[in-house]
């Protein structure tokens, strides 16, 4: 939908601000530039509606190169909501929506009810909100008219700089989740710029953490969070906060990994053995010891052997099948709810070809939260 | 002098009076006219031009500075004497308040209105006309006014260099040591002052966008 390929930019003919970056955005995706301060963020996203021109580099929209059409044509296809808002001080809300409409010669009933459509979109009864002039409605209101005001031709996508940033943390989140909800009704592709990770995670479908005009990880949150690129990314994203983010972490996150399974061949003193030198309750059985995960075959407990007397015995035919698992990409509540349904207290976690991976104790929870609030201290 | 006889003054020379204030209206208002129509577009053109800024506001300004009695003088081996050379000299009068009030009304729109504008796909033209001219329009009526006020004084001036105009009255007055004949030109020049002064000041206040609250006098 939108690439960005090889693109440069500087201002004064000298200092690339903006330094081959590449970008690949999606139809429909929310897209999230974030980095710190002066590192090009605004500078890529004006690029875009040609604000700024490129250095250097092509810009496809749909495939097609965008300077074919002209800049006045690409802006109005794209929505653009700026940090400052914007709004003009001299029009009502209704008349500041309807700007470009009307220079695109919509009739005035048109106008209306398109204004009148939006206000609702962003949440705000259009009785009594479009007569209103942007003074008289607060800092909140007015980044509500604002993303109705790029919203107005229904252009599919909006370019958003900090839209949220002046806010106070409740109206930013409520404005979030609207446009969360907004993304889902309209199916829009967003490119949206912030300083702020949290919010980054919340909304972004990816995210691009940008330094120095260059991009040094492009990826979903939860790659971001899992797997940073480098210790900018690490650092930037602040070290405990996947521990911080619960709907971000999965089974395999949270698992023990050393994981001590013993063959079905085995006898029961020699698995009484292994399970005193590790200290274990239960231990699982598998079909044989390697070092490749295999499918879990069932558990033994210390019980079980200890009420069994023949020596002979394969574990196979006496460990406890009954027994639940996980796939390795649950999500952690879901997690949470199996092992307190179930009353379960250890539970296997198994990799997509069903082989046994790692194990979810309630020491595993426990050590979850230690991180979280060692992280919350950090902070 | 007394009360009775100044009365009897002005009734006695009231068509002349009426004639007189009529054509001081008459220079004034044609010299402001002018300096709108010349002055606004300048004013535009260096909001948008930063080279054009400084010369252009110098030269303004150095004919703010000439004293007006000097620039009437230095006038006249040019355009000779009468009303062409005295409306000539109060259009140039009238000049530097109307650039310069278009042109910090002009500069002086939020930098993000103009970008938001731009941002969403108006031309050039259309934020010159739909968003910065509407928005600076108080701040340029407040010139106009200031340099009309101004000219109404100044004009009395132009009466030397024959331009007509209550001036007329005032200077005859003086010659002939004539107080009544001085206060019937003054009088009406102090009221045609403060009266032109207050309905500009109304026309300021109507054309001032209903969305702006307050508003600066940026004039000087
Ligand atoms: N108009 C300009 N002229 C010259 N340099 C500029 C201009 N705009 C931005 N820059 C420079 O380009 C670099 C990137 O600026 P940009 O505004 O894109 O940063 P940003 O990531 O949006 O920062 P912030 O989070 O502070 O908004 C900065 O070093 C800045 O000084
Ligand atoms: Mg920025």
């Amino acid at each position: 939908m939108i690439e960005l390929v090889n693109i440069s930019k500087s201002y004064d003919g000298k200092i690339n601000v903006i330094e081959n970056l590449n970008l690949h955005i999606n139809k429909g995706e929310i897209v999230v530039l974030i980095g710190e301060s002066g590192c090009g963020k605004t500078t890529t996203l004006r690029m875009i509606n040609r604000l700024n021109e490129p250095t250097g580099g092509t810009i496809l929209i749909n495939g097609e190169d965008y300077t074919k059409i002209s800049k006045i044509e690409l802006r109005r296809q794209l929505g653009y909501v700026i940090q400052k808002v914007g709004l003009m001080p001299h029009l009502t809300v209704g008349k500041n929506i309807e700007i470009i409409p009307e220079l695109k010669g919509w009739d005035k009933q048109k106008r209306k009810e398109r204004a009148y459509e939006l206000l609702d979109v962003v949440d705000l009864p259009p009785e009594e909100y479009y007569d209103r002039f942007p003074h008289e409605l607060s800092g909140g209101q007015q980044q509500r008219i604002g993303v109705a005001r790029a919203l107005a031709v229904n252009p599919d996508i909006i370019l958003m700089d900090e839209p949220f940033s002046a806010l106070d943390p409740v109206t930013r989140e409520q404005l979030q989740k609207e446009l969360l909800k907004l993304q889902d009704e309209l199916g829009k592709t967003i490119v949206f710029v912030t300083h702020d990770m949290d919010e980054a995670l919340k909304i972004g479908d990816r995210i691009a953490v940008m330094k120095d005009g260059k991009i040094l990880q492009y990826d979903t949150p939860e790659g971001i969070l899992k797997n940073p690129a480098n210790d900018f990314v690490e650092y930037f994203v602040g070290k405990n906060r996947l521990w911080k983010t619960p709907e971000m972490l999965r089974a395999e996150d949270i698992m023990h990994k050393s994981l001590v399974t013993v063959g079905q061949k085995r006898s029961p003193a020699q698995v009484i053995e292994v399970m005193k030198e590790k200290d274990l309750e239960r231990i699982f059985i598998v079909e044989t010891e390697t070092s490749k995960p295999q499918p879990p075959i069932g558990f033994i407990t210390r019980a079980i052997l200890r009420e069994q007397g023949d020596k002979n015995v394969k574990m196979s035919s006496i460990c406890n099948k009954n027994f639940v698992a996980i796939q390795h990409d649950a999500k952690m509540t879901d997690v949470l709810k199996i092992m307190e349904d179930r009353d379960a207290r250890h539970l296997p976690v198994l990799d997509d070809d069903g082989n046994l991976i790692g194990m979810i104790t309630t020491a595993s929870i426990l050590n979850l939260i230690t991180k979280a609030v060692a992280g919350e201290e950090e902070s | 002098m007394n009360d009775v006889n100044f009365f009897q003054f002005v009734a006695s020379r009231s068509d002349e009076l009426i004639g007189l204030t009529i054509q001081h209206i008459q220079i004034t208002g044609l010299a402001v006219i002018l300096a709108i129509f010349l002055g606004v577009p300048v004013g535009i053109l260096i909001s948008k031009n930063k080279n054009m800024r400084s010369p252009v506001l110098g030269i303004a300004n150095i004919f703010q500075t000439i004293p007006s009695l000097a620039l009437f003088g230095l006038i006249i081996p040019l355009l000779g004497t009468g009303y062409v050379p005295s409306v000539f000299v109060l259009f140039l009068y009238a000049l530097l308040p109307i650039i310069k009030n278009t042109f910090i009304g002009i500069n002086s729109v939020g930098e993000a209105i103009i970008d938001a504008g731009r941002g969403m796909g108006m031309t050039s033209k259309q934020i010159l006309t739909k968003v910065e001219i509407p928005l600076a329009l108080p701040v340029i009526m407040g010139g106009i006014r200031i340099s009309t006020v101004i000219n109404i004084g100044t004009a009395t001036i132009a009466a030397l260099i024959g331009a007509g105009g209550l001036g007329e009255m005032i200077f005859k007055g003086i010659s002939m040591a004539s107080n009544n004949m001085v206060l019937a030109g003054a009088i009406p020049t102090a009221l045609l002052a403060i009266s032109i002064d207050k309905i500009l000041g109304i026309f300021e206040t109507k054309l001032t966008p209903k969305g702006i609250t307050s508003q600066k006098d940026t004039a000087k």
